[in-house]
């Protein structure tokens, strides 16, 4: 238990202290997780969209499709990132192995069927009645559109919410194709887990404490968005 | 201003529209009348360009409306209030604004499009309200409103007074009888037979996805000038007395099974006696006999073959038409 304690000491010290490693890392985990979610949001809505708005030949198939890619495991998306960035795969040319760009490209294949699947569901869960009235009052199709999300946009920053704590949390595919080079790829997960194996439990407690901190704060802000979705009926 | 040739609509396999022919005319009201699930509202949004028929074909202003792009276009002239209208969030004013944004109207004239559009159905007090803490009665004159306010070609409304009171719903009547007088063409659904044959010039009846026909005998359109009780009202050459509180616009109608058929004036308390000439003999079809009568206007009287044997009448011959005042319907 001394060890424990000792380690959460240390730990509340450096993040006390303002240890520029942990906020450094911090910082690089932040920017990563917000460019991959930026990106897999803008793949993902538009596609959650006409999935969950328009009716076509194999929609249910699609739409399992991307229920099944939220349980993907992360180190396999991180291989089959690998698989592709490096030297001898098709986009090796690229360069982009152990770059915080392969992280990105990685954690936004992970993200876009959470923002899509999360879209699907929260679009198709408006009021039908959205798309006929502003269809009456003579919306064309991006302003129908428009009129929808307007309706779901609580759901819908609560998918965005998701995408990026779940980014934030990942290990696996940015140990595989960030390589864990500091001051390079280092993110918070991957620090931790190096930090744990040399033994520097004091390192590695404070850095899952800002990440539990990133979490509850990225939770919080999903409670509220998803209390208001409800208040909505949205 | 709108057709419809034969309209196929089916949902699952189970047809709810098939409808040979249906127009629209400008200047006019059409009431559609017909039970739950008669395919009144599945009508509507096809008419509303809402949904694509499975067959047949909408002509607007004799132009086929086929493609996507004709569609939207008509979108834009043609509108439809939904039963149980949706009303964005924010205020009265900001759901006045969206359509009218789309109608290129802005600023001070959408304000007053709004404003205007919210006083003919008698809801001013309305615009800064909280468009989602309106009651069912108040949405709906609200919706009814802000598709006024788009001045639209053809004003589509499937239940347009169905939560509102007597004296809303005669508001929003009201409104789109000026609205036709301006030049639309406008068809509503409604459960209220009294409101269709009140409200509109032509009512049609569907039953099934088809139209159906209306007993059309012993039904005339007026005016009736402000008054209650017993009163007198002039149609054509004939004056009826009726027994009415309604003003306004009004379908007068008379069962043909109250319509007393006589050679000769009866010494009665019966208030409406007409004298005309017999055009026309038939069976009914149900062991009666139909008796159609020129009076100055077209009557329709039903008697019994032992009461038609008894007259001894003909075609040509003279009659008189006998009717209660207080049996004469005023719609």
């Amino acid at each position: 238990m001394g060890f424990f304690t000792e380690g959460l000491r240390r730990g509340a010290q450096l993040i006390l202290g303002g240890n520029p490693e942990v906020f450094g890392i911090a910082l690089f985990s932040i920017r990563v997780a917000l460019v991959a979610t930026l990106l897999a949001c803008a793949i993902g809505i538009p596609l959650g969209f006409v999935v969950g708005t328009t009716r076509f030949w194999g929609k249910r198939a699609a739409l399992t499709a991307l229920n099944t890619m939220l349980a993907f495991p992360t180190v396999v998306i991180g291989l089959l990132a690998w698989g592709l960035l490096a030297r001898g795969g098709p986009l090796g040319g690229l360069g982009l192995l152990y770059t915080w760009i392969a992280i990105v490209l990685a954690e936004v294949v992970l993200a876009v069927p959470i923002a899509a699947a999360l879209t699907a569901a929260a679009v198709q869960s408006v009021d039908p009645r959205v798309r006929r009235t502003a269809l009456t009052l003579g919306a064309g199709p991006l302003r129908t559109y428009w009129a929808v999300a307007r309706e779901a946009r609580f759901a819908l920053l609560s998918g965005v919410v998701v995408a990026f704590g779940r980014v934030l949390a990942e290990v696996g595919a940015a140990m595989i194709v960030g390589g864990n080079i500091r001051h390079q790829t280092r993110t918070l997960t991957t620090a931790v887990a190096l930090a744990t194996s040399q033994g520097d439990f004091g390192l590695a407690m404070a850095l899952g404490m800002v990440l539990l901190a990133l979490a509850i704060t990225v939770n919080v802000l999903l409670q509220l968005l998803q209390g208001r979705a409800d208040a909505r009926g949205a | 201003m709108l057709a419809a040739r034969e309209l196929h609509h089916a949902y699952g396999g189970k047809t709810v529209v098939a409808v040979d022919a249906f127009t629209l005319a400008a200047g006019e009201i059409t009431g559609l009348v017909g039970p739950n699930g008669s395919g009144k509202s599945t009508l509507l949004r096809l008419l509303a360009f809402l949904e694509t028929p499975r067959r047949g074909e909408l002509t607007l202003r004799g132009t086929p409306v086929r493609t996507r792009r004709e569609r939207r276009a008509a979108r834009r002239v043609v509108t439809l209030v939904e039963q149980a209208p949706f009303l964005f969030a924010g205020t009265v004013r900001e759901n006045f604004a969206y359509g009218l944004r789309l109608h290129g109207v802005h600023g001070a004239a959408a304000r007053t499009a709004a404003e205007e559009a919210l006083a003919r159905v008698g809801a001013g007090e309305l615009v800064e309200r909280d468009a989602r803490a309106l009651s069912g009665g108040e949405t709906q004159r609200v919706a009814v409103a802000r598709a006024l306010a788009l001045r639209p070609d053809v004003l589509l409304l499937d239940e347009p007074a169905s939560a509102a009171d007597r004296p809303a719903a005669n508001q929003i009547y009201l409104a789109l009888e000026a609205e036709r007088a301006r030049g639309a063409a406008i068809c509503f659904s409604s459960h209220q037979l009294e409101d269709a044959y009140r409200w509109s010039a032509r009512v049609v009846a569907l039953a099934g996805g088809h139209i159906g026909t209306i007993t059309p005998e012993n039904l005339f359109r007026t005016d009736l000038p402000p008054g209650s009780g017993a009163r007198e009202v002039r149609v054509g050459p004939l004056t009826f007395h009726i027994v009415t509180d309604k003003t306004g616009p009004a379908t007068i109608a008379i069962a043909p099974d109250d319509l007393i058929v006589s050679a000769a004036p009866l010494h009665s308390s019966v208030r409406n006696t007409f004298r005309g000439r017999v055009t026309r003999l038939a069976e009914d079809g149900r062991g009666g006999i139909t008796v159609t009568v020129d009076a100055g206007l077209t009557l329709t009287a039903r008697i019994t073959p032992a009461a038609l044997a008894e007259l001894g009448i003909g075609i040509g011959a003279p009659v008189v038409l006998s009717v209660k005042a207080t049996a004469v319907r005023v719609y």
